[in-house]
């Protein structure tokens, strides 16, 4: 357990870079452009008007009671969602991350001082998939939650500007304090989703000589592209085919797509999502998106993942840097 | 005290080549031993299989550890400096020392301070802002603050200037090396570890061709500075090498008794590296 937090901690001096500077400079450049924004609009723009999703409409005298309310139900439920591009940004590093984590130290030869301590190469990869799949979106979830109430604030306050007082119906909202652990229940269903691409990349960063990437996605993308000039060969004399589909969509795509947050949702039934009247509801986000573990495609992903970080654990242990 | 190291018949294969042929040896507790062999003799790659980083065939047995299967337990045990030292770039000198002490448990954490505060080094500095020298410094105070049973240092001081390359031996003799220690050293600067040694083992080809403890080969072997008068008569004794040295014949002799040789000329021991190159003759021929 202890040589674990090392190692973790390790990881974050090693990338501290990428998994805190990246976030936090793009919550800054948000609150910088959202909040800049909403002052102008408070310093310029006229004091009747209000646009909300688009649609400017709502004149400031006649915002009704209720209307207020759900405004302010709106953004206490789903103000998480001015984050979006920090998860965007967060499975490009960890993929990149995950890319260099078991190749790095063996192009610079630093991995023969970590092997002159005593880390197993079991520890030393499972350290990095924690990294991957725990640390980093740990730290943007935290980075996320903050930035979000930033900008909800600054929009808050300038609504206030324009007479529109959302602070008490929005802090009242129990959804406000709830979203973050709402946020924080996708955690596993995410670890699941990535596990299949995290242990494709730390089996070629275990592997390969160089031109990690290449090899990540060269692999999947040209086995696709044979497979499919396979299909085209053989087709005219044999009745068997490749099914192209179904090898882009389960294997490769989960191959290298596993690390964007919502992959799941191409297997959401979205059809209740159009029931949700007032803005977003999370928990049945959370649930239609935990209903995807009922389709076993996830699972033997997740299977093949792991067995992928077995196997950069073991060519780890054996690869001879010369 | 019983063998640290042990090999039997230890062979490793890169495709064809062999690179190390069925060796045979065994390093007693408490000795430091310099495994000395031209380049591409075989030396790293045995360092490598008695650390558990390559694969190899044959018996070896590392504090009673075999290095394929319980490498986890030997290197609670085993400390290395790999042939060229490199530490990763980011690592800070202060990150470094905590983080070996988190993992290991034979750290001694003022030790290792005691070191860097005799260099240039500072505790927020980063290994890519150090010269090569004080990168081997920071290196050499963390593996010095380890009580590790064995200690194998390949090539450690490659690229290093010569105060730098006395220092580290000096310090290895005086605070690290006790009689429950071994050390195994490779090198090339042959003339820098003949002095601290206590072992000699010379790799050619992959295969020892020498093995002898320090005294044994002061016993065995002989340089006679030959009288020009006798130079027919010390020829006849067969020596294994023989140069000129301004104008005198200097002769190496292997097992022949020491007084006969008095009587050809001048008797000396002969150093590490006169030897060295007289075993290695025609390697890169």
């Amino acid at each position: 357990m202890k040589t674990m937090k090392w190692l973790l901690r390790r990881e974050i001096w090693e990338h501290k870079g990428a998994f805190f500077w990246t976030p936090l400079l793009i919550a800054a450049a948000m609150v910088i452009l959202m909040g800049g924004g909403f002052a102008y609009s408070m310093a310029f723009g006229g004091a009747e008007h209000i646009r909300i999703q688009g649609n400017d409409v709502v004149s400031i005298e006649g915002v009704p009671q209720a209307m207020r309310y759900k405004i302010a139900h709106i953004a206490a439920s789903a103000y998480l969602g001015a984050a979006a591009p920090l998860f965007m940004v967060l499975a490009v590093v960890v993929f990149f991350y995950c890319l260099s984590a078991l190749h790095d130290d063996r192009r610079d030869r630093s991995i023969l001082f970590w092997k002159s301590l005593p880390l197993s190469d079991r520890d030393t990869v499972l350290s990095k998939l924690v990294t991957a799949l725990c640390v980093a979106p740990l730290v943007t979830m935290a980075i996320s939650v903050a930035t979000s109430l930033l900008l909800l604030v600054i929009g808050m306050l300038a609504a206030a500007g324009k007479g529109l007082n959302l602070f008490a119906p929005v802090l009242t909202d129990l959804n406000l304090y709830l979203s973050p652990f709402y946020l924080l229940a996708f955690l596993p269903l995410y670890i699941l989703w990535a596990l299949p691409t995290v242990g494709w990349l730390l089996l070629v960063s275990s592997w390969a000589k160089s031109k990690v990437f290449l090899w990540a996605v060269g692999i999947p993308l040209v086995t696709l592209l044979l497979l499919f000039w396979l299909n085209f060969i053989i087709s005219p004399i044999a009745p068997v085919h490749f099914d192209i589909d179904f090898i882009g969509k389960e294997i490769v795509t989960r191959m290298l797509g596993g690390l964007f947050p919502g992959a799941w949702m191409s297997e959401v039934d979205g059809s209740r999502f159009s029931q949700m009247k007032d803005g977003l509801d999370a928990g049945v986000v959370l649930g239609e998106s935990y209903r995807t573990l009922a389709n076993p495609g996830v699972w033997l992903g997740a299977i093949a993942g792991s067995a992928m970080i077995v196997g950069a654990i073991r060519l780890r242990r054996w690869r001879d840097e010369g | 005290m019983s063998a640290v190291l042990t090999a039997r018949g230890l062979t490793k294969r890169y495709g064809k080549r062999t690179a190390v042929d069925g060796i045979d040896f065994s390093v007693p507790a408490g000795r430091i031993v310099g495994l000395i062999g031209p380049n591409g003799s075989g030396k790293t790659t045995t360092l490598k299989a008695a650390l558990g980083l390559i694969d190899f065939e044959g018996e070896l047995s590392v504090l009673g550890f075999d290095p394929r299967t319980q490498r986890d337990d030997l290197m609670k045990d085993v400390c290395f400096i790999a042939d060229v030292a490199i530490l990763p770039r980011w690592l800070r000198v202060k990150d470094a020392i905590d983080f070996v002490e988190g993992v290991h448990p034979r750290f001694d954490r003022k030790k290792a301070e005691r070191y860097v505060a005799n260099t240039k080094l500072k505790p927020g500095m980063k290994v890519k802002e150090m010269s090569k020298g004080m990168i081997v410094q920071l290196h050499l105070a963390l593996v010095m603050a380890i009580d590790a049973k064995l200690l194998v240092l390949d090539e450690p001081t490659l690229g290093l200037d010569i105060i730098y390359r006395k220092t580290f031996y000096q310090n290895l003799l005086e605070d690290y090396f006790d009689e429950q220690k071994t050390i195994v050293i490779t090198t090339h600067q042959v003339e820098e570890v003949e002095h601290i040694l206590t072992d000699l083992m010379f790799i050619r080809d992959g295969r020892i061709v020498l093995a002898a403890t320090m005294d044994e080969i002061g016993e065995r072997y002989t340089e006679v500075m030959v009288a020009p008068d006798k130079v027919g008569a010390a020829g006849a004794l067969a020596p294994i090498d023989q140069r000129t040295v301004f104008g005198k014949q200097v002769m190496l002799f292997d097992g022949v008794c020491r007084t006969q040789l008095g009587q050809l000329g001048e008797v000396r021991n002969p150093s590490v590296a006169d030897l060295f190159v007289a075993t290695m003759k025609g390697t890169y021929a």
